[in-house]
């Protein structure tokens, strides 16, 4: 299939393996699938510590719960993208190990307390189910497939973030004041989520074009401000007067002032060099080797039981 | 041999488990899957798979646990009440509602 061919016939999971795709469309999509699966693993280890760090069993619970679903949806991304051809999951578990693997621009910043986890489980999940959402119709079928699993599992995630947001927001006046500094912390962050306006964007069009992506860029932050702002109003959350966000009322859209907020910043976070990024790659790749031996153990006992196992498949 | 056979009705839709044919080789279980479930009844594919190449493994069996055999109501979005949602929340937990249907429908019977 020539790549005409393919915009001619883009729509809801209309490609699969057993489609002769063009280079450029299976290019396109590994990056868009591969970076989706880093971004799995990523968000998964900076949501971990907080099981240790939950103030009550329930929290525990379902925090534990999340983080494992979370590194689920990692290998089920890992597999839609894999299909595609061009790199194997070994390969891109290794990129992701030596920094060339990129991954969404808030997983490169820490999380210093449980003040801040609201920050990634309720308005960075919730901006990932947006776009999620917006993925159920994208034209690789595996794609879509796993796509559909995690929008099943989510809902989950972003209302048990929201659990955690009311509670801390209903809490004492220090506690208020810590989620509000949290918020400010990371409000520009979050903003920047869908990364530079479209008519910057250096991927978006094509992969829009063969139906990879099915909302643009500035569509999916506007979508996701409507649903998130109000919420972080019902909870008292002041919104910072920078960056600017101001709302057009004629046209239902949010405008954001792009010169206030730090692009050398995210460009440092795009290309993995931002410090607490890179701490946060080198920490992974340390306990991807401290559990090598799980790995061998298990391709061991497999090799002994004369079996293939499912990564043979 | 036992086949089992996993139907799609439309372009797009997944495979679902129909039936089982009995077959010498693959070839024959094929043409035989097609009489069987796909003759009469919509279809666009077939997987006709044998059945001693699927490994099984049952939510009864010891040490093993799956979704809706197990109290966990941490883990769904029907367990956390925070008002209003995105459309998309809301599409999460009606999937997750319907799971919880159909799971507490089949223990009934």
């Amino acid at each position: 299939m020539d790549i005409e061919e393919v915009k001619r016939r883009a729509g809801p999971r209309e490609f699969g393996p057993g489609d002769d795709m063009p280079r450029e469309y299976r290019e396109a999509a590994t990056r868009m699938i591969q970076f989706h699966a880093n971004s799995e693993i990523m968000g998964a280890l900076i949501e971990r510590p907080f099981i240790r760090q939950a103030p009550s069993l329930e929290r525990k619970l379902a925090v534990s719960a999340q983080v494992q679903d979370e590194i689920g949806h990692g290998q089920l991304l890992y597999r839609a993208a894999e299909q595609l051809g061009v790199k194997t999951r070994e390969e891109m578990l290794d990129e992701l190990a030596d920094g060339r693997g990129k991954f969404l621009n808030c997983f490169h910043y820490p999380l210093h307390s449980w003040y801040e986890l609201p920050m990634i489980m309720f308005f960075v999940d919730g901006a990932a189910m947006r776009r999620q959402a917006s993925l159920k119709r994208t034209s690789w079928e595996p794609y879509a497939h796993a796509i559909d699993k995690i929008c099943f599992e989510e809902g989950f995630h972003i209302k048990h973030g929201e659990d955690i947001l009311r509670e801390i927001a209903t809490g004492s006046k220090r506690d208020q004041e810590l989620l509000q500094a949290a918020f400010e912390r990371w409000w520009p962050r979050i903003l920047q989520f869908f990364g530079p306006t479209d008519d910057q964007s250096t991927h978006g069009g094509f992969a829009q074009s063969v139906g990879l992506k099915t909302m643009s860029n500035d569509d999916l932050r506007n979508a996701f401000l409507n649903a998130y702002l109000p919420k972080a109003e019902k909870y008292g959350l002041e919104i910072p007067e920078y960056p600017r966000v101001e709302y057009d009322a004629e046209r239902d859209h949010y405008e954001i002032e792009n010169d206030d907020l730090d692009w050398d910043e995210f460009g440092e976070v795009a290309r993995n060099e931002f410090p607490t990024g890179r701490e946060q790659i080198e920490a992974r790749a340390r306990r991807q080797e401290a559990v090598e031996w799980v790995r061998e153990a298990i391709t061991d006992d497999e090799a002994d039981a004369g079996v293939t196992g499912a990564a043979a498949d | 041999m036992r086949f089992e056979v996993f139907r799609q009705e439309q372009r797009k839709d997944y495979h679902v488990h129909v039936g089982d044919v009995h077959a010498p080789n693959a070839e024959l279980a094929t043409q035989y899957a097609q009489v069987m479930h796909a003759r009469r009844k919509p279809a666009n594919s077939l997987w006709v798979v044998p059945k001693e190449e699927i490994a099984t493994v049952d939510s009864d069996e010891l040490g093993v646990e799956m979704g809706g055999t197990t109290q966990k109501e941490y883990r769904w979005a029907t367990n956390y009440e925070t008002g209003e949602m995105a459309e998309e929340i809301e599409e999460s937990q009606r999937e997750q509602e319907a799971a919880t249907e159909a799971r507490d429908a089949s223990e009934g019977d």
